[in-house]
């Protein structure tokens, strides 16, 4: 892995803060001590509970069928793929469903930023506050909410009578349900707070110093904001942009309740091979599909940004 | 930063966010104070039936109480490894450090129904029953990455010469950390916890594969919506614990301003 | 005298002896010995959510009171026989008819000693046939159903006769459709009059044509009851693929919806009960399920579930005349028109099953 990295930046080029500690500095004992400490938990977790299933996956996906003592060695196969391979419609709907993610997450985090901006410097010691206030909505079932929601846009729903009450339209709308659309609509309101958080993080950490200079030499909000706050806060923005990119990409919950017929997005075909058909095989195929697909959209992207200089 | 027009336009623009992600909550509450089975307008009658019957609904309860020892576990757990992933990949340097890099944030791009069978295959080769305990580690790998991304977000912009300056004045590595960083960090820390208990208290995709007995109340909310005479119960537990919530957050900004 | 007193003694010796051995012998009981209501032990049941309240085994409680059983939720056909390959140790399973066959190809199921029930005379013949594979008693049916089309009787006043309503341009955007593959094809085997256990590849092609079509005539598949009775209770969903239980809910809210007796004839399903293969409690789990078939078991399922019951007695005893409407009591004649679904091959269900995943990818 270390070979096909790009060349890290040198930790003490920066000149922002941040950096490794030069070498193992000072008494190196504790220094080792604790990165064993600290190194093996993650390490064991990741690999047992993450890389191990994942490869289990893999393997099943060259299984022929369901038949047989589940885990008993079988004879690899790639019918799988072969069959996956002649289903156009899955690859044009993962093309769909990774065009309407990256719509999503530009669009969850554009609206997020002004939000993350309000509470990093506008919301003062009432920020902790403020940005529980935005969670504690997700502590309630997604699934309640989103029933709810279905009744606040249905076509008897409550925006609809409104609409129709103050006279903006005749006919009810019916397309803010059981499309595509409701579904965008739906993701973007959903993962808004979480996009929030990055963003947030990365403002909170500006010294404030910084501001006091650039004013003292007059420099005028709007240009304080793009020269400083929002180069320093594009950490922030491309985690939050991943973090709800990648996820997206899979989502199957959200087009099944309010995504119609037409609505589908590649997360279901996965989830109904393993629910409803039971052939993991398949569905085993058709995940390291998408597996590999989002792999190379993230080499891609820590090409064209330096993952490291993210935090540096 | 000292005109009067961007605070007022972007707390309308928060407030307003507030309001349209709390309206679906108003309407739930609507609707467990009322008599019908439907979840629908008009309003029969107002009552109080439905909380009542859920304090008879003791596997509703349960699972209630499922759902919270996992989403403090698996939280607990999350934060404890994000922050140690983030002190590994800011302060150290060495080989497979872009490897563990990687694995922390691989969770986000495998689908939780592909996690979960693969999960379950797992512990069915290793023999370990399915209880809350997988479930809060399925729990745990998934609120991985959004820990470190917060946390390490954070911690990249402090200055190394904190630490470096502690161990100059004789304090080893633990004591730094302990003493000096685990303070700076806290309030990201503390917004990482908060995410991964989030992410983990009304995950369903994971829970129904990896739920043994004891399922957490996503899981149960979703089976019993197979029949729909049981759903104004469902509400009303939802509209409680929201209330509960709230009602937390609300005490806790009191005492906090009562401190400054 | 001498005589006789020496066999007194010895009479007595022996029965002496015997009431040693006996008392020896009668420590460690077995368990079908102890009374009911002294009985312990541990069962564990792989049901769909709904079914593990008591009010769904309460014979059973009753009866063993100190017998402990835990639940297992699965989440649909498919979830419960993944899990079931992947070693569950549940001693029970509820499944549905078109899944049975796999549970005994994979060896995964025990055969039912039927003398031990003493509900097994209250079932029906042609129920204890469904719970049959190659002649072998392997299941015990338990709840049952129609399938059929529902539909609002304000906005289709002429009526449903036909299953193919659920394909009709006529109601376009205003139909729900069961998210499943196996019940698509059995609706298009209906319509067409295809044999539905030997569809071929090409009838197969066109059932998949049949249904992307209707894609566009669908406002949204249902996944589950509730969904459904919300869709038809706002109008928004005028005819759809449904079980009873949503028609008599509807029905009990006032809601003007029929429930068709489509010329095709119903779509009938019934849910078993199995016994793990290996599971060491197979004589505790044969009472519960026997229990299963008790009447206040039964009585439950129909009036909290609107479900029917295999207990025939039970079904004779209903007085609700929502509930009569629903299962069509009146109408004796109604499951000789009623089509019960057949087992699937596992060919079938991955054939059946991937048809509709392309269904719902199609551009």
């Amino acid at each position: 892995m270390t070979s096909s990295t790009p060349t890290l930046p040198s930790p003490k080029s920066n000149s922002f803060g941040g950096g490794i500690l030069k070498g193992w500095k000072g008494r190196g004992w504790d220094r080792r001590a604790t990165f064993w400490l600290i190194y093996l938990p993650p390490l064991f977790c990741l690999f047992v509970f993450l890389v191990m299933p994942v490869l289990l996956m893999a393997a099943f996906s060259f299984r022929p069928d369901m038949r047989g003592d589940l885990f008993r060695t079988w004879i690899p196969t790639l019918d799988q793929y072969a069959s996956l391979v002649a289903t156009g419609s899955y690859w044009r709907l993962l093309g769909i469903s990774t065009l309407t993610a990256l719509g999503i997450a530009i669009s969850a985090v554009l609206l997020a930023y002004p939000l993350a901006y309000f509470l990093a410097f506008y919301a003062g010691a009432r920020a902790g506050f403020y940005l529980i206030l935005l969670l504690v909505p997700f502590w309630t079932s997604y699934l309640l909410r989103i029933m709810a929601w279905k009744i606040l846009l249905g076509t008897e729903g409550v925006i609809n009578s409104f609409l129709i009450y103050a006279g903006l339209i005749q006919e009810p709308l019916t397309a803010l349900l059981y499309n595509r659309t409701a579904v965008v609509l739906t993701l973007v309101y959903v993962w808004l707070p979480f996009a929030a958080l990055p963003i947030l993080a990365a403002l909170q950490r500006i010294d404030p110093a910084l501001f006091e200079a650039a004013a003292d030499l007059g420099a005028r909000p709007a240009y304080q904001f793009a020269r400083i706050t929002l180069p320093l806060s594009l950490p922030g923005v491309f985690a939050a942009f991943f973090m709800v990119f990648i996820p997206t990409i899979g989502e199957y919950v959200t087009p099944l309740l309010v995504g119609g017929s037409r609505g589908f997005l590649y997360g279901n075909i996965i989830q109904d091979f393993f629910t409803k058909a039971a052939n993991w095989p398949l569905g085993s195929a058709l995940s390291m599909i998408m597996l590999a697909a989002t792999l190379i959209l993230v080499v891609l992207a820590t090409r064209l940004i330096d993952l490291r200089q993210l935090f540096e | 930063m000292k005109s009067r027009r961007g605070p007022v336009l972007l707390g309308t623009y928060y407030f307003g966010l507030i309001v349209l992600l709390y309206l679906p909550i108003a309407l739930l509450f609507l609707f467990s104070v009322n008599s019908s089975a439907f979840l629908s307008f008009p309003i029969k009658q107002l009552t109080l039936d439905w909380y009542q019957k859920l304090f008879d609904a003791d596997a509703v309860l349960r699972s209630a109480r499922n759902s919270l020892v996992v989403a403090l576990g698996s939280s607990l757990a999350a934060t404890t490894l994000g922050t140690m992933v983030s002190i590994l990949m800011l302060r150290y340097k060495f080989r497979g450090q872009n490897l563990l890099i990687a694995l922390s944030v691989l969770p986000l791009i495998v689908p939780y129904v592909v996690l979960g069978v693969a999960l379950l295959i797992l512990f069915s080769v290793l023999h370990i029953d399915r209880s809350l305990w997988t479930v809060g580690i399925a729990h745990t790998v998934v609120a991985l990455p959004y820990t470190l991304l917060i946390i390490a977000s954070r911690f990249a912009g402090m200055d190394a010469g904190i630490e470096e300056a502690a161990m100059d004045l004789g304090a080893d590595y633990p004591t730094t950390l302990r003493r000096v960083v685990l303070p700076l960090i806290f309030p990201a820390m503390v917004s990482a916890w908060l995410t991964a208990f989030t992410v983990s208290f009304d995950e369903f995709a994971l829970a129904l594969f990896l739920a043994g007995t004891q399922p957490t109340f996503p899981v149960y909310l979703f089976s019993q919506l197979r029949f729909a005479n049981r759903l104004p119960i469902m509400i009303a537990l939802a509209v409680l614990l929201m209330i509960g919530t709230l009602t937390l957050v609300l005490v806790a900004e009191r005492f906090r301003r009562r401190e400054v | 005298m001498k005589p006789k007193r020496s066999m007194l003694l010895a009479a007595r010796g022996i029965l002496l002896a015997f009431v040693l051995m006996l008392s020896a012998c009668g420590a460690p009981a077995p368990a079908t010995e102890l009374p009911p209501g002294e009985l312990t032990g541990d069962l564990t049941v792989l049901d769909w959510a709904g079914y593990d309240a008591e009010d769904f085994w309460i014979d059973f409680k009753n009866t063993y009171p100190k017998v402990t059983v835990n639940f297992e939720i699965g989440s649909s056909d498919a979830d419960i026989y993944g899990k079931m390959k992947a070693g569950d140790q549940a001693d029970i399973f509820h499944i549905y008819t078109g899944w049975l066959q796999f549970y005994v190809d994979e060896g995964l199921v025990e055969e039912i000693d039927t003398s031990k029930l003493t509900n097994w005379d209250k079932v029906p013949e042609n129920f204890k046939k469904i719970g049959q594979i190659d002649g072998k008693q392997y299941f015990v049916p338990w709840d049952w159903g129609f399938t059929s089309i529902l539909y609002r009787t304000d906005k289709v006043p002429e009526g449903v006769d036909s299953w193919a309503s659920l394909t009709d341009p006529k109601f376009a955007d205003h139909i729900s459709m069961w998210d499943d593959g196996p019940g698509a094809v059995t609706i298009s085997s209906y319509i067409h009059g295809y044999d539905e256990t030997a569809i071929t590849d090409e009838q197969l092609a066109s059932i998949k044509d049949e249904w992307i079509a209707q894609r566009d005539l669908n406002l949204f598949y249902w996944a589950g009851e509730p969904e459904l009775v919300e869709g038809m209770r706002s109008g928004d969903v005028w005819v759809a693929y449904a079980w009873q239980g949503a028609y008599a809910l509807l029905l009990g809210e006032g809601v003007p919806v029929a429930y068709a007796n489509p010329k095709e004839g119903r779509n009938s399903w019934v849910g078993v009960y199995g016994i793990r293969k290996g599971t060491e409690n197979y004589d505790l789990a044969l009472k519960f399920l026997d229990a299963k078939l008790g009447e206040a078991t039964g009585a439950n399922v129909v009036n909290l579930f609107y479900y029917g019951h295999s207990n025939q007695d039970v079904m004779n005893g209903i007085t609700d005349e929502t509930l009569k409407q629903a299962f069509s009591i009146d109408d004796p004649d109604i499951l000789n028109k009623t089509n019960f679904t057949p087992n699937l091959t596992a060919e079938q269900r991955d054939a059946w099953t991937a048809m509709w995943a392309e269904v719902k990818a199609a551009p």
